[in-house]
């Protein structure tokens, strides 16, 4: 196939949560020797593109949401070890830092988010739910991720996004990174009020969001 | 099936209570602690909210027990108490409720996904809720709500869960997103096919609640009027959270903005009408002026 052939068939593959599709498609891609980068870019992130737009709409819902971040997860399961080995990986996302504030157990929405972050291209180190604040910080710093992702559901816990805030102040490493926040009870305005540099609406935002903070 | 509750619906607008979490948090509750304990250490605070509720005009008030299916419990470890802090939410809302007025048993989403999307069963979660039930039956409530369900699967497990250990009434209530070709839950479940499902298995009314503003909850009502013949429930949030300078959460809507739609809600089918987030006992004393003008 050529790619005109074969990216088309990737989103669609995307779009409609085909898992077998989506990773026979990749280990097509890597047979033929494409671009993989390329074919990430053009082939997989358009059907992701794709459906975002139809969550946005109301015309898919959290059951397709969830089958074509799967099929994409099952692409990028085959195409990250190729790109790796060709020290392509670090260009295609960065690092994310995610988990649920402590305090606070739910993790729906979290794990949505994560999940549509790494179908988005984006390395991401999920801590979980109930998470010490300290080990965000621990965490991106190990692994050298540019971004950190707090979630939290309860109005009653959104108070610690403010407090991780100030903790990063305190340490001195503000500046080194970005920090999205996200959850029920959290807008924009707050996001703007603790000093965060983001806050996205849902995962398909939320994934928009953290490119354009990356750069991309 | 005949009950005094149903019975009342016939006759006028059956008022809900508000909101029952921050009225708690208003008196002291933690962070990270289920509200459902307060069943078991601050007896006092449960019946107080329960009675401002009667007080501003609630035909009907909700136990404290939404977070309380063994499942949900099991969170905080708390899943061996399950059948103890249900019957005690179902007994301190009694306590409070004057002669003639109603307790409704609530019955909140257990927070696991379904298969595929999860791990969960649905006969888990039918065996979730039925205990659940029993212990609020036991307790002495008057009808059953389950409420702000995302998928009615789930919905529909715990209706047949309480209905097989209970003959009280079951009211349901899904939560929806409105969008412009309608309204649906966040599995994609439209309002009106949800209402008739649940009407045939047996619900005794259902209706919508959270999420949606007053302003939004007219559209979704209509779409379930039009699909069953069952009475509706409205239970709309006042706005979203908002956390303010000073660290304490409000909501966006005034009592005023919150009612004014109200009169639409009624018109479009909603024989029973109640706060959801963000409102408390003046919202309720507010919807009792109007729906009893």
């Amino acid at each position: 196939m050529t790619k005109n052939e074969i990216y088309p068939k990737m989103s669609e593959a995307i779009v409609s949560g085909d898992r077998a599709a989506a990773r026979a498609l990749a280990e097509e891609a890597v047979r033929s020797g494409l671009d993989l980068l390329e074919v990430v870019e053009q082939g997989y992130v358009p059907g992701i593109q794709k459906v975002g737009e139809l969550w946005e709409q109301g015309e898919y819902f959290l059951p397709e949401l969830i089958t074509s971040a799967e099929a994409m997860k099952a692409a990028m399961a085959v195409l990250d070890p190729e790109l790796k080995l060709k020290a392509l990986g670090s260009r295609l996302g960065g690092k994310v830092v995610i988990g649920t504030v402590e305090g606070d157990i739910h993790d729906i929405g979290k794990n949505l988010v994560a999940s549509m972050l790494q179908a988005g291209g984006f390395e991401v180190f999920d801590l979980g739910a109930d998470v010490k604040l300290e080990r965000f910080i621990d965490k991106a710093e190990d692994v050298g991720a540019g971004l950190i992702c707090l979630s939290a559901l309860l109005t009653t816990t959104m108070m610690n996004q403010r407090r991780f805030m100030g903790l990063l102040h305190e340490k001195g490493l503000r500046d080194k990174y970005k920090v999205l926040v996200g959850g029920a009870p959290a807008s924009r305005k707050w996001a703007e009020e603790i000093g965060a540099d983001g806050y996205a609406e849902n995962a398909v935002a939320a994934v928009k969001l953290a490119k354009s903070l990356a750069g991309r | 099936m005949t009950h005094p509750l149903l019975e009342l619906a016939k006759t006028r607008t059956v008022l809900f209570d508000g909101a029952l979490g921050t009225e708690l948090m208003a008196r002291g509750l933690g962070p990270g602690v289920p509200p459902e304990l307060w069943n078991a250490d601050r007896p006092d605070a449960v019946r107080e909210v329960h009675a401002a509720y009667f007080e501003a005009g609630a035909d009907v008030v909700s136990t404290n027990s939404f977070g309380a299916t063994p499942l949900k419990l099991a969170a905080h470890g708390l899943e061996a108490r399950a059948f103890e802090l249900n019957r005690a939410s179902a007994r301190l809302a009694r306590e409070a409720a004057p002669a003639g007025r109603f307790v409704a048993g609530s019955m909140g989403p257990t927070g696991r996904f379904l298969q595929p999307q999860g791990p969960a069963t649905v006969v888990e979660l039918t065996a979730a809720y039925a205990e659940q039930a029993r212990a609020l039956a036991d307790g002495g409530v008057d009808i059953l709500i389950v409420e702000t369900q995302y998928d009615l699967r789930e919905a529909l497990a715990a209706l047949r869960g309480a209905k097989s250990v209970t003959s009280l009434p079951v009211f349901v209530t899904l939560t929806f997103n409105s969008f412009p070709r309608g309204c649906f839950t966040i599995m994609g479940d439209p309002a009106g096919r949800a209402a008739g499902e649940l009407e045939q298995a047996g619900a005794d009314a259902v209706g919508a609640n959270c999420t949606l503003t007053t302003d939004r909850m007219a559209g979704c009502i209509r779409s379930m009027r039009a699909a069953t013949a069952l009475p509706l429930i409205a239970q709309a949030n006042a706005g979203q959270p908002e956390a303010g300078a000073d660290g304490k959460v409000g909501y966006a809507q005034t009592v005023e903005e919150y009612v004014r739609p109200v009169p639409e809600i009624l018109e479009a089918g909603a024989v029973f009408v109640g706060g959801c987030c963000g409102t408390n006992p003046d919202t309720i004393r507010a919807l009792a002026r109007i729906i009893r003008r």
